[in-house]
């Protein structure tokens, strides 16, 4: 239906939102595409998300015509001087062809170390557009920006880790993507979601909600989630246009693997305070479920502000958990490992920050934690890399997408027992390197709840073949 | 403010209620909260964690403190804090030189053999010879810039306990407020100082009348139209302290519990909370006072009409400084102006044209006028203050000019 009034008919791109000025909110009912328009009395426009811009721009400029001016800033276009990629392998060239026929709208699935990062980058070149691509973590993001300087000897700008510097090609992460895309949601053609999971949360979604761009890819080797929200990232980014089944990759492009459970013993000292923290809470719990059947841990939490004794069964919790994690033996068990892989690369993955900071000022070998700053942490991976470093130490950092070259042993002590995590961090040791096997060790505490997470660890499927054995 | 982990709130009947420690309830926190002073006054040198572990263990025999508390008084300690961070990159060096040198004898081991010969305590000690430094110096420098081992240079502090604990209780209502969707101020006076304020903030109002100047302020945020989301929660946070400055409100805001309920924080101006801002700017007001008196409760006809009116329209507000009524009904707003540049000017006319229906006059002090400044209608310059008689007669002539046409 043509439009009567006069006026002209405005689009413009407001922090994260798209108005339509011009149109009075009886005229709602009357906009053609998809219903997605709020009509806002704050500033007397139309409003609707950033994300629709896509399907609702066609169907503006089909209904009022030239009467229609779409200020929304365009993406500019983005000349790369040099394109150096390595050749694709026909599963990578698949998976871009077959987001390419989705619109540029779409999830591509395939594990770890099957080459997403190449993907994403032809993908990049192919498209020539300006492009943003949002990361887990620091790590990872400048990973990206060294991808894009090798490949395209570009300098993408940076927004985060005290960052904000804007250019055509930028890498980001999904928090600092969710604190800044009202204000450069309009910016970008082409989304780039490393990690893809991680977009999905109440928060962290914004990121794709309050973006104008209308070519959008999401990257994952473990799409699931468990509060079953991976669901959203079909209208978030798009649909799955490529799944390569991690069973196809195993064997081609990974490597054969041990796990090693190590069982530690608490010291007597440590046993006991263990054990007197574990009859504590038990005895509180106890003594409560007598006149409220359903107590629970969380019930405790809640009581714990007014109530001493809760107070100390929390405490007693907390007690026991740093005891697992940091129990003195297991500096004793890295020790044997490491005389026993004498010569060889070696990963440690720890619960937290203390106990990796721990394990460097023992061994004095390098870490990389949150707050490891750029230069430092491409000198360790660097030298890690290049041998210099035999051994590396990292928090939860480490878990996802960090390209860590040649390692063939990893150690992990302390840590939650997630499977996405298990995935990840197998990923890590099994990067295709020749043909030796890579070793996991989980080095877990004996008569602990650490035993179960160990347990609950192996049931994802990423460790349906491994050989264990005891040392 | 605090982090979102810090945050104590009780959901209750639709209600939410934040921790609050008040003379009444928590009278022995005073005692707390001076010895908390006292140990980062004499904290100089000394690393965060150490002072963070102090300050619990002065919780350790108190029944009544839940982790959380303890844990937000550590931040508004480190707040007013500067811990020696390590801007020269000194720890990263140190740690890439010391882990270098060791690299060749790894691993070093707690009982050398015959395979394995590097003894930990025998290269550590030697290490520390070769860079001329105490083993122990070398170990407390190694991660100088994690944050949790920064020792404390200076301490600025709060005005006594009782400024501590009023910040905490205020701290608290800001943590609560990042949960908020939306946030609604039922305003009698100051709101000038609100609007500008939740502006500042970068927030959008919707304003309703609710009666003589009594209004009804709607906070939110660009997307809280289409969705409900806690995007703008950090800037109701940001926004209360000013609000809290001011008097006569009462505010609503709406909140989603971790159960995904929602839940209301209701505040007014009489619960009492202490904000480290100061009140809206005195001038005002005793501005007001004066002219008020001189101008008593009528004079020719006029009344002085001492609350506020709001003019809007969409996100454009002009609260003028004071109303003056006619018996005849003829309203005149005055706005007084403390300065008078070309680009304020343009924007006050931009302002003034969108309510160019009412009738508003501005007075502006001659000494803040550049020179060949155009003065157009409904102007009034004055002197040091506003003389009555000048006033009358500018009122006067607006009035007519309306009767004349």
């Amino acid at each position: 239906m043509a439009h009567i009034s006069n006026k002209p008919i405005s689009l413009s791109f407001n922090r994260g939102t798209l108005l339509l000025a011009g149109i009075g909110c009886e005229q709602l009912p009357e906009i053609s595409g998809p219903s997605v328009w709020a009509w806002d009395n704050r500033v007397g426009a139309l409003r609707c998300d950033a994300i629709h811009y896509a399907a609702i721009r066609a169907a503006l400029a089909r209904q009022f015509g030239p009467s229609l001016s779409d200020e929304v800033p365009k993406p500019c276009g983005v000349h790369l001087h040099k394109v150096e990629l390595p050749k694709l392998r026909p599963s990578q060239i698949e998976a871009l062809e077959a987001w390419s026929k989705a619109d540029c709208r779409g999830q591509i699935i395939m594990p770890t170390g099957t080459g997403k990062t190449e993907v994403a980058l032809a993908a990049m070149a192919r498209r020539k557009i300006a492009s943003l691509v949002v990361a887990p973590v620091r790590d990872l993001m400048y990973q990206w920006h060294r991808r894009i300087l090798a490949a395209f000897d570009y300098d993408a700008g940076i927004v985060g880790d005290g960052l904000s510097n804007i250019k055509p090609i930028t890498v980001t992460t999904y928090d600092s993507a969710y604190i800044h895309m009202a204000k450069m949601g309009a910016g970008f053609g082409l989304l780039i979601f490393d990690e893809e999971h991680h977009l999905p949360g109440k928060c962290r979604r914004e990121a794709a909600i309050l973006s104008t761009a209308t070519m959008r890819l999401g990257l994952t080797a473990t799409p699931e989630r468990s509060d079953n929200l991976h669901k959203d990232l079909d209208w978030l980014i798009g649909p799955v246009a490529y799944r390569m089944p991690f069973k196809q990759a195993e064997g081609s492009m990974l490597a054969n693997f041990d796990v090693v459970r190590i069982p530690v013993t608490l010291n007597q000292r440590e046993q006991a305070t263990y054990d007197q923290c574990s009859r504590a809470i038990r005895y509180f719990i106890l003594s409560r479920r007598k006149e409220q059947p359903g107590y629970t841990w969380r019930d405790l939490c809640k009581e714990s502000g007014s109530d001493p004794q809760a107070r100390h069964a929390q405490k007693a919790y907390y007690l026991k958990n740093s005891i697992e994690s940091r129990a003195a033996e297991k500096l004793r068990v890295l020790e044997d490992i490491f005389r026993l892989h004498k010569g060889q690369q070696i990963l440690i993955f720890t619960g937290s920050n203390a106990m990796a900071i721990e394990v460097s000022r023992r061994f004095l070998v390098p870490t990389i934690l949150s707050h490891t700053r750029k230069r430092e942490r491409l000198a360790v991976l660097e030298n890690f890399a290049a041998g210099a470093f035999p051994v590396l130490v990292a928090n939860r950092v480490l878990d996802e997408g960090v390209d860590v070259p040649e390692a063939k042993v990893a150690v992990v002590i302390g840590g939650q027992g997630s499977v996405r995590q298990a995935k990840q961090r197998l990923g890590r040791v099994l990067r295709r390197t020749g043909s030796a096997r890579a070793t996991l060790y989980e080095v877990v505490c004996e008569n602990t709840k650490e035993v179960q997470r160990s347990r609950k660890r192996r049931r994802s499927d990423a460790y349906e073949r491994p050989v264990h054995r005891r040392v | 403010m605090l982090t979102s982990d810090q945050s104590i709130v009780e959901f209750k009947a639709g209600r939410a209620i934040t921790d609050r420690l008040t003379q009444s309830t928590h009278r022995h926190y005073v005692k707390y909260a001076e010895r908390m002073l006292a140990i980062y006054r004499d904290g100089q040198g000394r690393q965060r964690r150490q002072l963070h572990r102090e300050i619990n263990s002065l919780f350790a025999d108190e029944p009544d403190c839940p982790v959380r508390r303890i844990q937000a008084f550590c931040k508004l300690l480190d707040d007013r804090s500067i811990f020696r961070t390590d801007p020269d990159g000194k720890a990263t060096k140190l740690r890439l030189d010391v882990f270098s040198r060791v690299t060749r004898f790894h691993p070093l081991v707690e009982k050398p053999d015959q395979l394995f010969e590097h003894d930990e305590r025998k290269i550590k000690a030697q290490l520390a010879d070769d860079l001329g430094l105490p083993w122990s110096e070398i170990e407390q420098g190694l991660y100088g810039d994690v944050m949790a081992y920064q020792p404390l240079e200076r301490f600025e502090g709060y005005l006594d306990a009782s400024a501590l604990l009023s910040r905490y209780n205020v701290a608290q209502l800001q943590a609560c407020l990042y949960r908020a969707e939306s946030m609604t101020v039922v305003a009698t006076d100051d709101l000038k100082t609100i609007l500008r304020y939740a502006k500042l903030a970068k927030l959008l109002h919707d304003i309703v009348r609710l009666g003589p100047s009594k209004y009804r302020i709607a906070f939110s945020g660009p997307a809280s139209v289409l969705r409900q989301t806690r995007r703008y929660g950090v800037n109701f946070a940001k926004f209360l302290p000013a609000l809290l400055a001011c008097k006569g409100w009462q505010m609503t805001a709406l909140l989603k519990t971790p159960w995904n309920t929602s839940a209301k924080l209701n505040l007014s101006d009489s619960d009492g909370f202490t904000s480290h801002l100061p009140p809206p700017d005195e001038f005002d007001s005793s501005l007001e006072e004066s002219l008020a008196r001189k101008f008593g409760p009528e004079h020719d006809g006029w009344q002085l009409i001492r609350e506020g009116e709001i003019l809007h329209n969409h996100q454009k507000t002009f609260v003028p400084d004071f109303t003056f009524r006619h018996e005849d009904g003829t309203q005149v707003l005055l706005e007084i102006v403390g300065f008078w540049t070309p680009e304020y000017l343009a924007h006050k006319r931009r302002t003034l044209q969108l309510f160019r229906h009412h009738k508003i006059l501005i007075a502006v002090p001659d000494k803040s006028l550049r020179e060949g400044a155009h003065i157009g209608k409904n102007v009034l310059v004055y002197k040091t203050v506003l003389k009555l008689t000048s006033l009358m007669e500018a009122l006067e002539k607006i009035r007519t000019e309306k009767n004349s046409c």
